[in-house]
């Protein structure tokens, strides 16, 4: 299996195809639900296939992922699904979902505006048992950042304080702002690297 | 053999030399990989054809006993059989998840029915050994 991290959206998961190793399509992902405080992926709810179908009872947790790729969720068979309620209590129990950051004021701890949150960026490292890590968000930028309306992307601390209405990132967060996916991932290590040598 | 050249190839008894179906489609076991069977059209009755019921898969015509080994398929032939286990003109998904092309031939073995690789509509060959199912949304082949 791949061992290479990827960086992606999560607004481009929903819709994508759940699908077996034996080639069927069983599901398609409604909305990723976050885990650890909303560091981390937890798992998928999922609904069904074909423009009327409608949400599944069944969900998928992030161990129970062979591969999360461009194109599809892949899973080892229909038995790695599991009730929704289950993939949600366990993201609980993990430290909660964090809540929908989407829309979120993004507010650095010297008490500048960054801009507004629009979608989430996610990291996966490796396939069964790797990790799918939320390291980024894009954001619709403001005046503080020189770029006003355009969307760029921030690399994130591993923890962060939200209250849904701000999301608290260090100062030193606008020094690592990113245009595209192509390039982020080294963003986040160097931004995470420069956090760890100061704190 | 390519699936291409060997479809609408007519299947003829070696008893009646009566021709007794012509070749339609190819069914696909993914372990192996290999054609288990064949599904035909104009025939009598029935439309498989088990692939170890096929005398000879020749260069001009797949010759069998008789028109009698031509059924419904059976219990183990049924499941496979059908548009939605069909190769060609499927999406190629890996177990990485990445779409990398669609089928648009399939090369095998004649004397055997052993898929030798996946021809796909951008030029690129996958060997049979990657294949890991084919299902009604996509074949699925193990990522390198």
């Amino acid at each position: 299996m791949s061992t290479e991290r990827r960086l992606m959206r999560t607004s481009e998961i929903t819709k994508r195809p759940v699908v077996t190793y034996a080639g069927d399509d069983v599901a398609q992902v409604k909305d990723v639900v976050y885990a650890a405080g909303g560091g981390a992926v937890g798992g998928f709810t999922l609904s069904g296939r074909g423009m009327f179908a409608g949400p599944l009872k069944q969900g998928l947790s992030w161990p129970s992922v062979a591969a999360l790729g461009a194109d599809a969720v892949m899973i080892r068979d229909e038995n790695s699904l599991e009730p929704t309620d289950a993939v949600l209590d366990a993201s609980a129990a993990s430290g909660g979902s964090g809540g929908d950051v989407l829309g979120s004021r993004v507010l650095t701890d010297a008490g500048t505006d960054l801009g507004e949150v629009v979608d989430v960026i996610i990291e996966v490292t490796g396939a069964y048992g790797g990790q799918c890590d939320v390291v980024g968000y894009e954001i619709e930028a403001s005046e503080a950042l020189g770029t006003k309306g355009q969307k760029v992307l921030i690399p994130l601390p591993d923890t962060i304080a939200a209250s849904g209405e701000h999301l608290m990132v260090p100062a030193s967060t606008k020094d690592f702002v990113g245009q595209d996916l192509a390039g982020f991932g080294a963003a986040v290590d160097d931004f995470r690297a420069q956090l760890g040598g100061t704190s | 053999m390519r699936f291409s050249e060997a479809s609408g190839r007519k299947v003829v008894s070696t008893t009646t030399a009566e021709t007794v179906g012509k070749v339609d489609r190819f069914v696909v076991d993914v372990s192996g990989p290999r054609v288990v069977a064949l599904e035909l059209k104009k025939t009598e009755s029935g439309n498989t054809l088990r692939w170890s019921d096929v005398t000879a898969f020749g260069g001009d015509a797949v010759t069998v006993e008789s028109a009698e080994k031509i059924t419904d398929g059976g219990e183990d032939i049924a499941p496979l059989l059908g548009k939605g286990n069909q190769v060609l003109g499927k999406r190629v998904l890996t177990t990485n998840g990445d779409e990398i092309g669609e089928v648009s031939d399939v090369d095998f073995e004649a004397g055997s029915g052993t898929v030798i690789s996946l021809l796909l509509d951008h030029g690129a060959e996958i060997a049979g050994t990657r294949l890991v199912g084919v299902g009604s949304y996509a074949v699925v082949v193990r990522a390198q």
